[in-house]
């Protein structure tokens, strides 16, 4: 009895500590001294023991994602590797988690299977430990493959995926176990006593399981808006890119977040991306518990469910996006970047700044590579992916330029004169691009960078460019361009960029000698 | 229309010089080296340092000549380095054509750094001898040797004691 007297109000006391600490803003948040204390409105499903198992929803776009073969498989993979880890820590087995569980996890990462496998029969341990949280993470993970579905379903517009994308995400959130769609402190929800402990110690399982969540969110630029035929393509350059490199990157600071692997994505479907950040989150923190050997089995129990409390959405009903409330850096802290709705707030953000890992600080509102603001509406821009990053840019040049000065194969999608085509450009390693759209011409009047989206654009015929020069005789006398003289030209890094110099907030001390910087 | 175009790039300007106000004023070509991921080391007025590699449509900055040769394997195609010499705007060029290096005669490299944080300034090329000799002299580079390019592409390359 007075164990469990103790026990409240140890309880008590430490709930706000828990769930409405405050921190240090600018420098990120201190580490937590003390566990999380359960808070009094957990849902009671989280103590119910029945699989309650919920399937997808009936749609003909159901297993679509089989149309890219290769990415198909890959995300089959990331399910093996998780409940293999999860079943190694659940049994006691953690000291073979770098060695023999990863080495077999890898070996199935490279063989992987040729449709979903339940995970219930790779982690039965952990299954019947913590069925309630592969609730959570097995609805979510439904709306992570039926939303790729949807992309690379054939026969639908954009406009019927994205109307379906939305009836998905209200299909999701209708049900106790989604996950909130709104954006959360990130640096709070790595704050707790035990933050960091799982990539600390098993810094190699914790890249495969980065390197998954860094394949789970790549992959929606690749689809969104993105005509079939053209996403298989695309994953040639991002599948190799994850197998060789990303699954076994130990030196991230964080894990990736959906809105720097898919910014396009993100910025329309800001609750979906928001909701896999959260998802991956927790999957951090239950790595997290888990690893902690000086947690008893009950406490490990009692964590995890307060780990999911915090990321449900039933836990964030009537809260907004982008507001605080006075609660910063605290549970109910859902503030954005302000151009990136579909983005929690990082370690160390100012408004629309912040932290890349591999990237050094970035603007979200600007050009990755003339820094100058990015244009609204229509053309949007583009993005170039290479290296493992995505990045925003404001026009063709710039995407070319950036993609020219980096090793390795690219990929730029970028808007043209008909906003139903995206154009898709797939560079090799030395710069030799291909394009989705046959006859794609563009123009290119080099000038004063501010106006670069005037003056770099693609079109989808020759007619397109000459009725925008018709209307803009600025350009009168500029040869349209085809793919192979557009890809020689080159004007390296324009005098407008600038890198913002301060050091990496997840690594404190004196700015680093390297890095930092794109 | 031409109102809300000068408007839209008026407001551009102003959020760049709102941008400059927040960051320090970097010179073009800041980035890092995609080798070392040390800092690129900015051209002067009395010297340049940016290595240039270019292999198809791509440009690449490097941070030195160490970096260049360390990082060359993930190129499959031809390459052309410019390499920073004694002389501001006349690099030393060097191509790699089917796999197989040519320097022009003469050509001279030091490659003498114990920091990496000093290889811009001890892994460089000379288009001569005497040109090399000035340099150390002026430096004050201690066992300096002059190499020819094979020389220096080997004592690179080698396997780490």
């Amino acid at each position: 009895m007075k164990a469990i007297t103790l026990l409240g109000i140890t309880a008590i006391a430490s709930l706000g500590l828990a769930q409405d600490h405050s921190g240090h803003q600018m420098a990120g948040m201190k580490k937590q001294t003390e566990l999380p204390a359960m808070p009094r409105d957990m849902p009671a499903w989280l103590a119910a023991p029945g699989a309650d198992h919920l399937f997808y929803k009936a749609a003909p776009y159901n297993w679509a994602i089989n149309r890219i073969p290769k990415f198909a498989k890959d995300m089959y993979a990331t399910g093996v590797g998780h409940a293999m880890a999860y079943e190694a820590l659940v049994r006691g087995e953690a000291s073979t988690l770098e060695t023999k569980t990863f080495d077999t996890i890898n070996w199935v990462l490279k063989n992987q299977p040729a449709m979903p496998v339940d995970e219930g029969a790779i982690s039965p341990t952990f299954l019947r430990k913590y069925g309630y949280l592969e609730k959570v993470f097995d609805w979510a993970h439904t709306l992570h493959f039926q939303t790729i579905d949807v992309f690379a379903h054939p026969g639908w517009t954009d406009e019927q995926k994205e109307k379906e994308i939305e009836r998905l995400w209200a299909f999701y959130e209708a049900q106790p176990y989604a996950i909130t769609g709104l954006p959360m402190n990130m640096d709070y929800l790595d704050s707790f006593s035990y933050s960091m402990k799982f990539r600390t110690d098993y810094p190699k399982v914790n890249g495969l399981f980065w390197g998954y969540h860094w394949l789970q969110t790549v992959n929606y630029d690749m689809l969104y808006r993105v005509p079939v035929k053209d996403q298989a393509p695309q994953y040639e350059v991002l599948g190799a890119r994850y197998h060789e490199t990303e699954l076994y990157k130990t030196d991230r600071d964080f894990m990736p977040m959906t809105a720097e692997m898919s910014p396009r994505f993100a910025k329309r479907f800001p609750q979906i991306a928001n909701a896999f950040d959260n998802l991956h989150m927790l999957h951090d923190n239950v790595n997290d518990i888990l690893a902690q050997p000086q947690l008893t089995e009950a406490q490990k129990q009692e964590q995890v469910k307060i780990a999911i409390y915090r990321v449900l959405a039933t836990t964030h009903i009537s809260e907004t996006p982008g507001e605080s409330e006075g609660k910063e850096n605290s549970l109910h802290d859902h503030r954005h970047p302000p151009s990136m709705p579909g983005m929690g707030w990082m370690k160390g953000s100012e408004d629309d700044i912040m932290w890349m890992s591999g990237m050094g600080w970035m603007d979200m509102s600007a050009c990755s590579h003339c820094s100058i603001p990015m244009p609204e509406g229509n053309p949007w821009g583009a993005t170039v992916s290479a290296e493992g990053w995505t990045m925003m840019v404001r026009c063709l040049m710039c995407a070319r330029d950036m993609a020219g000065e980096t090793p390795g194969r690219a990929i730029i999608r970028a808007a043209t004169n008909d906003p139903n085509r995206l154009l898709v450009l797939i560079s090799d390693e030395e710069g030799n691009w291909t394009s989705n759209i046959d006859g794609i011409v563009f123009l290119e009047k080099y000038g004063e960078h501010p106006e670069c989206s005037g003056w770099s654009r693609a079109f989808t015929t020759l007619a397109a460019l000459e009725k925008y020069v018709s209307e803009n005789p600025e350009y009168k006398d500029t040869k349209p361009l085809n793919l192979a003289e557009w890809a020689a030209l080159n004007h390296g890094t324009p005098d407008t960029y600038r890198k913002i110099d301060k050091p990496n907030p997840y690594k404190p001390g004196p700015p680093p000698a390297k890095g930092g910087g794109r | 229309m031409n109102i809300i175009n000068t408007i839209s790039k008026s407001l551009a300007l102003f959020a760049v010089i709102g941008t400059l106000g927040l960051a320090p004023i970097a010179s073009a070509h800041e980035g890092d080296c995609p080798y070392c991921k040390m800092k690129l080391v900015q051209n002067t007025k009395e010297q340049d340092n940016e290595v240039v590699l270019k292999t198809g449509n791509k440009r690449i900055e490097y941070r030195c000549m160490y970096c260049v040769i360390k990082d060359q394997g993930r190129y499959k195609g031809d390459l052309v380095v410019y390499a920073p010499s004694e002389k501001v705007g006349e690099p030393v060029v060097l191509k790699r054509t089917g796999g197989k290096w040519a320097a022009p005669e003469g050509a001279v490299f030091l490659n003498t750094f114990k920091k990496h944080a000093d290889c811009a300034a001890l892994s460089r090329a000379f288009s001569s001898k005497a040109a090399f000799d000035a340099y150390v002299a002026k430096h004050k580079v201690e066992g300096a040797k002059a190499l020819t390019f094979a020389e220096f592409a080997e004592a690179v390359t080698k396997p780490a004691k």
